[in-house]
């Protein structure tokens, strides 16, 4: 019983952490390489790794989607896809998809003479379920080892939940302390007399029978 | 159309939340409103000092501010459209 409680709360935070993770913008320093757009078949699960541009995306079982190919700081690649998240979820609002994807194909580089880049994103890379993460916007830095800037936007909204999620777990206390656990203790007195009673019409049994040896 | 769909969804969620702030605020307003009369020194019938103070409350700022439930999460979409598309 003990081990399952723990499951069921350790999947939960995992799940909580995993959905920030890739909800929440994150920023790398890449080169990009180049731009390119290609067609991807929208069919199985892992459609839920891709935005709903608009409406007529639902319907779709293929579409056109814009890539940026990048190396980062470190010299590994990362391949980034530039697809508006328009109203739907996450709630980026990203409406300028094409004007990134000329922001991006104008600031190529190559290896000889590298321009630096800080490309916010959100999402993840996952090779084996080919998914990517999406850009969100691009700004120029001086070089691989400069500062990403200070991420506001996560401080804030994980500063926000914790927030909320300790005030729910206050609340949740003190009702249990006030309503819960003195009736846990009422039942548990209320059986502890009935035992006692029990034992006392036990003994008076058991008495009743020694008279009889 | 997508924007319509998540209009009316946070229109209903945001009102759910505006409709149970506004009870909860105007029942605290009555609860100080009666143990201010219950300290005594008021020369009005309990009834009508509690009427009368809350007929103030609807009146108040602290009323209207309840519509930032609407306001702030317009706003803060709002910012992050500029933020996002034309920063």
């Amino acid at each position: 019983m003990r081990y399952i409680g723990w499951t069921i709360l350790i999947a939960f935070w995992v799940s909580v952490g995993a959905f920030l993770h890739y909800t929440l913008p994150q920023r790398d320093i890449v080169r990009i390489v180049r731009v390119f757009e290609e067609r991807q078949d929208l069919t199985d699960w892992t459609r839920v790794f891709w935005s709903r541009p608009d409406e007529q995306s639902d319907a779709f079982i293929s579409r056109d989607v814009q890539f940026i190919q990048t190396v980062r700081a470190n010299g590994r690649p990362m391949v980034y896809r530039n697809e508006d998240t328009g109203w739907s979820w996450p709630p980026y609002f990203k409406f300028d998809t094409s004007n990134l994807f000329t922001e991006a194909a104008d600031a190529t580089s190559n290896r000889a003479a590298p321009e630096w880049y800080v490309i916010t994103h959100y999402g993840w890379r996952n090779e084996f379920l080919t998914i990517f993460p999406n850009a969100i916007s691009l700004r120029p830095v001086d070089g691989p080892d400069a500062s990403k800037g200070i991420p506001w936007v996560n401080i804030i909204v994980l500063t926000t939940i914790a927030a909320i999620f300790y005030g729910i777990w206050v609340r949740w206390r003190r009702f249990r302390r006030n309503r819960i656990d003195p009736r846990l203790e009422e039942i548990q007195d209320s059986w502890e007399a009935a035992g006692d009673a029990v034992d006392a019409k036990r003994g008076r049994f058991r008495r009743w029978l020694n008279t009889w040896r | 159309m997508a924007v319509i769909r998540l209009f009316i969804i946070v229109f209903v969620v945001l009102s759910v939340i505006y409709i149970s702030l506004s009870f909860y605020s105007r029942a605290r307003a009555r609860d100080r409103l009666e143990a201010e009369w219950d300290a005594g020194g008021i020369d009005m019938p309990r009834e009508a000092y509690v009427r009368h103070g809350l007929s103030d409350y609807d009146g108040s700022l602290r009323r209207k501010l309840i519509l930032g439930v609407y306001v702030v999460p317009m706003a803060l979409v709002g910012l992050i459209i500029y933020l996002v598309n034309f920063a």
